[in-house]
């Protein structure tokens, strides 16, 4: 429960953060994801947006193996995601009514160990950008108390995306989000450079870039952007204080 | 309104999604639809390699080309800083509020051009070029309008990455649909790739592109291969 608490108000003071500084929006997200995952009790969690191009993206998550990354964008096609997305509504099942609605994405769903999804609309007015999805593996439901607090993180989501500023005047949703996309596929394209000038997974990758940004005090995607472009010396990067096995 | 459904509305707006087949022509189409459509006074299109190489793929309006060009022989102007940061520049104000760029904003002006808004054309890290709508008379875009920009954006972006090395007769519609199925292990790939080859992002993914044809598979198991470092391209 103290675990709980002390998540809680993280997310508060992060939320309070985004009023002040210029914060990075994708890693604002993938703390607030972390985050979620303690209150709602899952293992992981993502949030997903909308793009031009008709369907969802991932945009951060809680956890950064690709083979977890691919339970999310796997629903570009399928999936509690896009149902939440398309109706407006939360959506919650298990595995055995995941496949029944969604065969392919359920089957790799329960290959990775999970029993339980969710997912939560995010709603801007009466527009949905996106949604927050949840994956627990124990065989417990999805509570109507755990739904209602995915859904109040799903609001602090939301109020993190609409503090995003672009240079200048403009401060279109539209723009935001966009922008937030991009972000994303840059630390994607980062941790692929790291990965070959470190000679390490690209799952470990992320973990050195998040690092290095906290380290130097630095935004996740500006640094992302740098490493990139390279215009980072790979030798800047230090091992990670506690490297995470790959499965 | 949806961004899917602007993308359609754009695409059906610039001659149908299967008339045209060049990069330059969808260009093209997206500088006449932004003169049209979004009040805008010129509209250009340039692809931009490590500055100052750059190319001015398409124009439609007045003056277009002229405040283009302007830019890249001051040095100065929000087409480059939208270029150089990755993000979206805003000059809603040149004449009273153009302080950034001191000699473009003067020179602009003197063409009848107060307002200047660019957009990078770009996939994560890497922007290929800018979308540059001018305007006479200051303001921001309403937020309509700059919705369809930054879509327009997105489409120029496709049709540039996918259209270079596409054969003969690829129907439009269907190589913009792939463009945007780009998984994020594509990505990560392409990060591998262009420090395997010391090139750009952008140019590695084309890279894994034109390995994916050839090798008539996807662009995904083709990443998911380099990822696992089963492939590797070299120098």
């Amino acid at each position: 429960m103290q675990d709980r608490d002390r998540a809680l108000a993280r997310v508060f003071v992060r939320l309070a953060d985004t009023l002040i500084d210029d914060f990075d929006i994708v890693e604002f997200l993938h703390e607030l994801c972390t985050d979620v995952v303690q209150l709602v009790g899952a293992e992981t969690a993502g949030v997903m947006l909308a793009d031009s191009r008709g369907g969802l993206r991932l945009l951060a998550s809680s956890e950064e193996r690709m083979r977890v990354l691919e339970v999310f964008e796997l629903q570009s096609k399928q999936g509690p995601c896009l149902d939440a997305y398309r109706t407006h509504q939360t959506v919650a099942a298990t595995v055995a009514e995941g496949e029944r609605l969604w065969p392919n994405f359920a089957a790799y769903a329960a290959e990775l160990g999970f029993r339980h999804m969710c997912a939560v609309p995010l709603q801007l007015r009466d527009v949905t950008i996106g949604a927050l999805n949840l994956f627990r593996a124990p065989d417990e439901h999805f509570a109507e108390a755990d739904l209602e607090i995915a859904q109040a993180m799903a609001k602090v989501a939301v109020t993190g995306l609409l503090q995003r500023r672009t240079i200048g005047e403009g401060n279109a949703i539209s723009a935001q989000l966009r922008t937030a996309l991009q972000s994303r596929i840059a630390i994607e394209q980062a941790k692929g450079v790291l990965a070959e000038y470190l000679n390490v997974s690209v799952d470990d990758a992320f973990v050195y870039l998040r690092d290095h940004a906290r380290n130097s005090n630095r935004k996740l995607t500006e640094l992302a952007r740098d490493v990139a472009n390279k215009r980072v010396d790979a030798s800047a990067f230090t091992a990670p204080r506690a490297p995470r096995a790959v499965p | 309104m949806g961004d899917q459904e602007r993308r359609s509305r754009i695409l059906t707006a610039i001659g149908g999604p299967n008339t045209v087949v060049r990069p330059d022509e969808v260009a093209l189409g997206i500088c006449h639809f932004a003169v049209e459509y979004l009040a805008a006074s010129g509209c250009a299109v340039t692809l931009m390699g490590r500055p100052p190489a750059v190319e001015v793929l398409a124009v439609a309006g007045r003056n277009a080309d002229e405040v283009a060009e302007l830019q890249f022989t001051l040095g100065e102007g929000p087409c480059l800083d939208a270029f150089l940061a990755g993000s979206p520049t805003y000059a809603v104000d040149l004449v009273n509020r153009g302080g950034r760029w001191p000699m473009f904003s003067t020179q602009a002006a003197g063409l009848g051009v107060m307002a200047e808004f660019s957009l990078p054309l770009q996939v994560g890290s890497a922007p290929v070029g800018v979308l540059d709508l001018s305007r006479e008379e200051p303001g921001m875009l309403s937020d309509d309008h700059l919705a369809d920009a930054l879509t327009a954006a997105d489409i120029v972006t496709d049709a540039v990455l996918m259209l270079q090395g596409a054969s003969e007769g690829s129907e439009l519609a269907k190589l913009l649909d792939l463009a945007g199925q780009d998984r994020m292990v594509v990505h990560q790939a392409a990060g591998m790739v262009s420090a395997q080859l010391d090139v750009t992002v952008t140019d590695a993914l084309a890279t894994l592109r034109g390995a994916a044809f050839r090798s008539s598979r996807s662009i995904y198991e083709v990443a998911v291969d380099v990822v696992d470092r089963r492939m590797r391209f070299r120098d």
